[in-house]
């Protein structure tokens, strides 16, 4: 307890005598944070707007054109009792004719050229948004497409898999981006520590002498890492927590529609951005300080 | 208390000390003399396992040095006090702290550490000089602070290499006097010079290194 004690008071006395060069790195550590931390909320708000879009995502089954009523019921009940199905809505042929009408506008006067109604009835279903993925969407289109009475069954196939491509390149980037970063706050952190423990080179070389334990050596080094890191994921935390509310604030005035889309990050990802901020500072510390052979 | 038998030391492959043996009772006071570059400092390194012996065997205290673990180390220095030729005080330390530190290694309470550091600091005659930082000292008054962190712990074995290097007699002879009293108190001594004039007259005994080992044993 009394070296840890003894630690932390000489941590503390070389914080504030390297004072400017520990600035510098607290600064560069909540810096690399907050880009993470930004880019991670991007994507986030990227994802969530994406999933509120999705929301909307259905399939159109169409109909046999002799299909008898009770049979077309059958199917309604049948997509009803589905789980991945959470909403079916029939639409008849008199109905998508007068879809149609609507859509030509002054040129509807064509249908009255034709017989006879050529339009198929249909269900439009709605699928769950945890399975709009463009692989399982693909496997349930085959499978309504494989029922009895079923013509054909469309769905918006490019889009999905558009829409899944850049959630995947986000989600991937934020992956890549942190592991760069948090790899670049160890480099930082150890380039500092190293520095220090060079500059205490002879006294390290005495303490040694006098009988000094490795854990009495280390443990200066290894906690002033760790308040570099925790100083830096405090400052990035605060940063992140202003950005978000100014946007929230001034953004809304300018882009009224962000308001529905925006995403706070939730008290968990500023408490993360903290502990990521010293455990990789206490990484690199750990790595600058080494072995030490007596 | 210290044991030597048949140690040999080489530095790429040429010997620095060869077949060395010779016994440190317990409660002497005794010198290793010989000319610079006898080996009389890798003599003293070997005991407090700064270098290990490439064959013979070493006992420190109850310690087999040649067979410590890096993590045992520590624990033998604190047996062992050393005062360095060179001194080795923390210039960004205060008198007070730089012998305190020996004592904080040794996890001692801060009221004890006080205590003791004040007693010592009484003992050397500089207790006024407590805050005051080592470069600021003469060379005798840092050689005596750097005695006091060798005795503070209280270690079983006292080593010192080449105490009196830079100091005028008069100061030369402060500092053994220092040596004796610490001897009297029961600490096991062993000083590394090569001023002859230390040891004559003392009745102690005298360890010639010459030609990388042991050529005579006298009495001072």
């Amino acid at each position: 307890m009394r070296t840890l004690i003894y630690g932390f008071q000489t941590a503390l006395k070389s914080i504030w005598h390297e004072k400017w060069i520990n600035l510098l790195t607290v600064l560069s550590v909540s810096i690399g944070l907050l880009i993470l931390s930004s880019f991670v909320t991007v994507t986030l708000n990227v994802d969530s707007a994406l999933k509120r879009w999705a929301k909307g995502f259905g399939m159109v089954v169409y109909l046999d054109g002799d299909l008898t009523a009770k049979a077309e019921n059958d199917l309604k009940n049948l997509f009803r009792q589905d789980p991945d199905i959470i909403e079916v809505k029939y639409i008849s042929k008199e109905q998508a004719v007068r879809e149609l009408r609507r859509t030509l506008g002054e040129n509807a006067s064509i249908l009255d050229e034709l017989d006879e109604n050529p339009l198929p009835s249909s269900f439009e279903l709605r699928l769950k948004r945890d399975l709009l993925k463009p692989a399982v969407v693909k496997k349930k289109a085959e499978q309504i497409r494989q029922l009895k009475g079923v013509a054909e069954v469309q769905y918006g196939e490019k889009w999905l898999s558009s829409l899944n491509t850049l959630s995947t390149i986000l989600k991937t980037s934020a992956v890549f981006l942190g592991c760069a970063i948090l790899v670049a706050i160890v480099f930082i952190t150890y380039n500092t520590i190293k520095i220090f423990f060079y500059r205490r080179k002879d006294e390290i070389e005495t303490l040694k002498l006098l009988g000094a334990t490795r854990t009495f050596i280390r443990l200066p080094f290894l906690m002033e890492g760790l308040f570099i890191g925790i100083a830096g994921g405090l400052i990035s935390a605060a940063a992140l927590f202003g950005i978000h509310s100014v946007i929230s604030l001034k953004g809304v005035e300018i882009l009224p529609s962000i308001r529905t889309l925006l995403v706070a990050p939730p008290v968990q990802a500023y408490i993360a951005i903290i502990i990521a901020g010293a455990a990789m500072s206490l990484a690199g510390s750990f790595i600058a300080v080494g072995r030490i052979r007596y | 208390m210290i044991q030597f038998s048949g140690v040999s030391k080489y530095y790429d492959g040429d010997p620095v000390l060869n077949d060395i043996s010779f016994t440190i009772e317990k409660g002497e006071l005794a010198y290793i003399t010989g000319p610079s570059g006898a080996g009389k400092t890798t003599l003293l390194k070997l005991i407090y396992c700064a270098e290990r012996p490439d064959s013979g065997q070493i006992v420190v205290a109850g310690w087999d040095v040649g067979k410590l673990k890096q993590g045992t180390i520590p624990f033998l220095r604190r047996n062992v006090g050393i005062v360095f030729q060179d001194f080795r005080l923390l210039f960004n330390k205060t008198v007070f702290d730089n012998i305190a530190l020996a004592l904080r290694i040794h996890d001692m309470q801060p009221r004890e550490i006080k205590e003791t550091v004040n007693n010592v600091l009484k003992d050397i005659r500089l207790k006024h000089k407590e805050h005051v930082f080592p470069q600021h000292l003469s060379g005798g008054e840092q050689q005596r602070i750097v005695i006091a962190r060798a005795m503070v712990s209280r270690p079983t074995v006292l080593l010192a290499d080449e105490p009196t290097g830079n100091l005028d007699m008069d100061t030369s002879r402060n500092i053994m006097g220092l040596f004796r009293e610490i001897n009297a108190r029961g600490t096991t001594v062993l000083i590394a010079t090569h001023n002859n004039a230390l040891f004559h007259g003392t009745g102690r005994r005298v360890l010639y290194l010459h030609n990388r080992h042991i050529e005579k044993e006298a009495v001072g």
